[in-house]
């Protein structure tokens, strides 16, 4: 079949196309949109045209395929979560239950008690099977404790599994406690430094530490605040124990994973919406929809980040224990003896001597008196007979 | 500086882009449309083209990119009338009214032997053979490979030559007169 030859073919579309009578004012039209969409771009049905400038012409076809696309990604989607929940069961079966002394996979942690390397970065969750016959009996029952004593039985008392947490994934715990110790005298110091490298030997560190002198009634004490790996802890705890005579140990495990999640779903929500802005933010073409959009992103950006924050303390509070010591010295009583009952002799004795004494008392406090009535006799005597001796003088 | 070659393409090329949108769609409505909303298009996306080595494609790419949404979007659902409408808007030339009738036939079927293409064979020949786009300038327009934009306009013109139409068109010497570039 012969073909067109180009010459032809040219002639004949450009006879076809400039057939067509131009828009009397199509560049004029086209450019004044643009210079107006550009600067007064206010309207609402405007704005939606920047915001969306690739966006199609509603029409119901359009819009029965949109619902149908929608459908089908929904469809895609819900076969998507039954799969992953599948899986997820599967893999849950399949996981044997911890023995005693192994280590759960998602409670191990890589470093070793004692070794020191413990990072805040790594895993927030960890249990250490050196920390589990440490679980003291005077600890308060937390589930997290709990399955650490537990596991200082024997293989008969299986360890309760830990707490599956708000929505089934890694529990996060927050552990504190507090240890009340009383050393001899003079041990003070001592025990503080033990308590300040017992900190560090276990990878953790001192929060907080502060001394005071002796009081009436008590003797000099101090408290160290450490903040340990939560694997960790128990062994601490166990240690520090050993440093004096316990008075008393409180210990509280709190579950924040629920929280924790909730965190990191809000992150998550807040990051897509901002992601949606910054494709918006790529097709706005003014200058206000660029400024409503970014304000829209910097507030975003702000709850962002609060939130991380708060996650961020989150994970540290859940991947390092606080221990609490309050240390004091043993304060010395000193006892005086018990007054003697005297017998009837002494007593008749000590009677007479207060007698006696007592008589000589009552004379130098009468003498006064008396004393003071002699020196006014003797001067109206000595007064009345120079007057007398006076008148005879006078008479002779 | 963008904004500048933007509006001069607007005021030189609007006319060859209209035609060729029209030829590819078959309706000026439709044309005028397509190339404004392909030059908003590109004015949005006017930071890109300080990327772009040469802008001819790059809009032509836009507007026929432009000319394929309103192909699958709009017009496939429209009462389109078998392109009655097309003819009222053709021929508004200020010449004889003989040679205005002749040259509306000839327009007429040449549109017509274009909307018996299919979009990929007639995109190509029309930015060949009218808005004279080299064959690398619509591989860069279309999306394709050299190769594959070559292979479609053997196909159309192939095509074309098998409609007794055109090849009436081609037999009665209406070529005769010289191609103005």
């Amino acid at each position: 079949m012969p073909l067109l030859d180009d010459q032809t073919l040219a002639t004949l579309l450009h006879e076809a196309g400039d057939s067509f009578a131009l828009p009397p004012s199509g560049a004029a039209d086209t450019l004044l949109r643009v210079r107006r969409g550009d600067t007064e771009r206010t309207e609402p049905e405007q704005e939606e045209a920047s915001l969306a400038p690739l966006a199609a012409p509603v029409r119901p076809h359009a819009i029965r395929k949109t619902i149908r696309a929608h459908r089908l990604l929904s469809v895609a989607a819900v076969v998507v979560m039954l799969l992953a929940i599948a899986a997820g069961a599967v893999s849950l079966r399949n996981t044997t239950p911890p023995k005693f002394g192994a280590v759960s996979p998602r409670l191990h942690t890589p470093s070793s008690v004692g070794s020191g390397a413990n990072s805040p970065t790594k895993g927030f969750r960890t249990q250490s099977p050196q920390s589990a016959p440490n679980a003291s009996d005077k600890t308060s029952a937390s589930p997290a404790l709990s399955s650490n004593g537990s596991t200082s039985g024997s293989d008969a008392t299986a360890p309760p599994p830990l707490p599956a947490g708000a929505v089934g994934q890694q529990p996060f715990i927050q552990q504190t406690g507090s240890l009340d110790l009383t050393v001899a005298k003079g041990a003070l110091s001592t025990t503080l430094g033990k308590l300040t490298s017992l900190a560090a030997t276990y990878g953790g560190f001192v929060a907080n530490s502060q001394t005071q002198s002796s009081s009436p009634g008590n003797g000099p004490g101090g408290t160290v605040t450490l903040q340990v790996p939560v694997a960790n802890f128990s062994a601490v705890l166990k240690a520090a124990e050993a440093l004096g005579k316990v008075s008393g140990l409180t210990t509280k495990a709190t579950d924040v994973t629920a929280q924790y999640v909730d965190l990191q779903s809000r992150i998550t929500a807040l990051e897509d919406s901002r992601q949606q802005y910054l494709t918006i933010m790529t097709k706005a073409s003014s200058i206000g929809d660029v400024l409503a959009v970014q304000a829209q992103l910097d507030s975003l950006q702000s709850q962002i980040e609060q939130l991380q924050g708060q996650l961020n303390v989150l994970g540290s509070e859940t991947a390092y224990s606080t221990l609490v010591a309050q240390v004091n010295e043993a304060v010395i009583v000193h006892h005086h003896p018990a007054p003697v009952t005297p017998s009837g002799v002494s007593k008749a004795w000590h009677d007479s001597v207060h007698g006696f004494v007592d008589g000589a008392e009552g004379l130098i406090r009468a003498a006064g008196p008396v004393l003071f009535a002699l020196l006014c006799l003797a001067a109206l005597f000595l007064g009345g007979r120079t007057s007398w001796r006076r008148l005879q003088r006078h008479s002779l | 500086m963008v904004e500048q070659r933007l509006e001069d393409w607007l005021e030189d090329g609007y006319a060859v882009s209209f035609r060729t949108a029209c030829l590819i769609l078959g309706n000026p409505a439709d044309a005028e449309e397509a190339v404004q909303e392909a030059f908003l298009r590109a004015w949005r996306f006017r930071d890109s083209l300080t990327s772009v080595p040469s802008i001819k494609p790059w809009l032509y790419r836009v507007v026929v990119n432009a000319c394929y949404s309103k192909l699958r979007q709009e017009i496939p659902h429209r009462d389109r009338r078998a392109g009655d409408s097309n003819l009222d808007e053709l021929s508004a030339s200020d010449a004889d009214p003989a040679a205005s009738a002749q040259q509306s036939d000839v327009a007429e079927t040449v549109l017509a032997a274009l909307q018996r293409l299919p979009a990929s064979l007639r995109v190509p020949i029309v930015l060949r053979y009218y808005a004279d786009l080299s064959e690398r300038d619509i591989a860069l327009a279309i999306g394709r490979r050299p190769g594959t934009v070559k292979s479609r306009l053997h196909e159309a013109r192939r095509r074309l030559a098998g409609d007794p139409d055109m090849l009436t068109l081609a037999e009665d010497g209406i070529t005769d007169n010289p191609v103005e570039a």
